[in-house]
């Protein structure tokens, strides 16, 4: 690590997930392993095989939440983005009103597919009702800079904006992203997360078809698990400068300390563990800790076949024998796979863990597999100390992005 | 139609496919050959499922699905249970 490199803050979480709006509810519905992988909520779930996924409740309202002259511009996907951002940012005590504070401000933000459920609605008219005239938003719906560009025309946010874009990798990407703005010396802030609402009845076929969902539930790391569930959501954080931070009397959650990104270039689909392991080590580099640091990871850990083996064998690389001393769990047991928003809901468990030193456990291992031989907290939630930890995305398209925090 | 195929001609049907994306001679398939063996894995393993769930017009149910390591035979069961299934009147995607 760099010692004259600016240090990087966490000021503000905000999150929607299936465990409903705020980040407190996601963290204490994890903290206490209950699962919120339910039966599919669809209009045509009874024809698609998939039986099970992890949505935000019906309870969310987005009239009641937006303006009715923004909300037409809306896909569900910035709907997400733009709650998360706007409890975030009243977390940070950020003042978007006060001078020169919006020019100093990026914005980045992740996802998957973009505006997906009009994408698929809009496909449905023109294919399906041989409709000729689609909703005239519809591209700026659709577009996947949209959840960005709406946070920073909500907050007046002048700096860097734009969308990421890397599968279940892109809000880790993003945070990543956001963080090296503000060590360059773009930002002093960066609004930086990842949204993704991606259950529609196209993208449901598409899952399907792949045969990686699982039927019942998702169970990482055990020998009985089917695969992934799929979930959807937004977690939004602000990042500031460590020096901004404390310059305006601001309590930071935690330290972004470093970041890695590598690139399996291999399968498109097949995990590698190198990529994940150079990922892993190049994190903890830039954040300038040693592995024996690290008492908790939060895994990628889809419940896939392919994923746990390969991501535990990354993990002993990396650590060694200390691999086996620090607790990993997969919140996607309980969350299920929110694509391009997993990384943002899973720092929100990260920063809880290292706030209260409870790691959250990984539900449904309950037959334990022994290509997946590590200490993945199974079940019930852990109370020790967490100083350090990484949180791990790695993507289809062979890509891996790993956050390293620390206790502020 | 496919109901009333012979166990012989399902056979060569999915050998043809197989060899089709195993990039192989037909001839050099055995059935006890795991779709691994024959160098089709992952992604082109999921593929191949879908040509053969096309060309029966069936679905494979999910259940203990692991291609890589099933066998042609395997795979010819599968689709022969498939098209019973189908021509019995019941759901082949139970």
């Amino acid at each position: 690590m760099n010692p004259s490199r600016r240090r990087v803050a966490i000021t503000g979480m905000g999150a929607i997930s299936p465990y409903g709006e705020g980040a407190a509810p996601l963290w204490s519905g994890l903290r206490a392993g209950l699962s919120a992988i339910r039966p599919l909520r669809h209009a045509r779930a009874e024809e698609v095989r998939v039986k099970v996924a992890a949505q935000v409740p019906d309870s969310f309202d987005p009239a009641a939440r937006f303006d009715e002259r923004i909300l037409p511009q809306l896909d569900r996907t910035s709907q997400f983005a733009l709650l998360a951002a706007r409890e975030a940012v009243a977390q940070s005590g950020l003042d978007f009103a006060s001078a020169g504070l919006g020019r100093r401000t990026a914005v980045v933000i992740g996802t998957g597919v973009g505006g997906e459920n009009t994408q698929s609605e809009q496909a449905r008219r023109l294919y399906g009702e041989n409709a000729t005239r689609l909703h005239p938003l519809t591209i700026v719906r659709v577009m996947p800079n949209a959840p960005a560009s709406q946070i920073s025309i909500a907050l007046g946010a002048h700096g860097p904006t734009f969308g990421i874009v890397s599968a279940c990798a892109s809000s880790n990407h993003a945070i990543a992203q956001a963080a090296m703005l503000i060590r360059a010396g773009m930002a002093d802030v960066a609004i930086a997360g990842g949204t993704e609402a991606c259950i529609t009845y196209g993208a449901l076929r598409a899952w399907e078809a792949m045969r990686v969902l699982a039927d019942d539930t998702c169970r990482p790391f055990s020998v009985n698990r089917r695969g992934l569930v799929l979930g959807e959501g937004a977690g939004v954080f602000v990042l500031e400068a460590m020096d901004h931070a404390y310059a305006r009397g601001a309590t930071p959650l935690a330290e972004l300390a470093g970041v890695g990104m590598t690139a399996d270039a291999g399968d498109i689909v097949a995990p590698d563990p190198a990529g994940g392991a150079a990922a892993m080590a190049q994190a903890l580099a830039d954040a300038g800790l040693v592995p024996e640091e690290i008492d908790y990871i939060n895994a990628h850990g889809t419940g896939t076949p392919a994923n746990d083996p390969t991501e535990t064998m990354a993990i002993h690389r990396v650590f060694g024998p200390h691999a086996r001393r620090l607790a990993v769990s997969s919140t996607k047991s309980m969350h299920g796979h929110a694509l391009g928003a997993s990384g943002a809901l899973e720092l929100v468990a990260v920063l809880g863990a290292l706030a209260e030193g409870v790691v959250p456990p990984t539900a449904n291992l309950d037959q334990p597999d022994p290509a997946c031989d590590l200490d993945y907290v199974p079940n019930t939630a852990r109370d020790m100390p967490v100083r350090a930890a990484l949180s791990n995305s790695f993507a289809f398209g062979g890509l891996n992005a790993v956050l390293a925090l620390k206790r502020a | 139609m496919n109901a009333s195929l012979s166990d012989e001609s399902i056979r060569d049907e999915i050998y043809a496919i197989v060899a089709k994306q195993a990039k192989l001679d037909v001839a050099s398939l055995r059935p006890d050959a795991t779709l691994k063996d024959l160098g089709v894995a992952s992604l082109e393993a999921i593929e191949l499922i879908f040509d053969i769930e096309e060309h029966f017009d069936i679905t494979f149910p999910d259940e203990g699905a692991n291609f890589d390591t099933d066998t042609v035979q395997h795979l010819i069961d599968a689709v022969r249970g498939a098209l019973q299934a189908k021509s019995g009147g019941s759901e082949a995607t139970a």
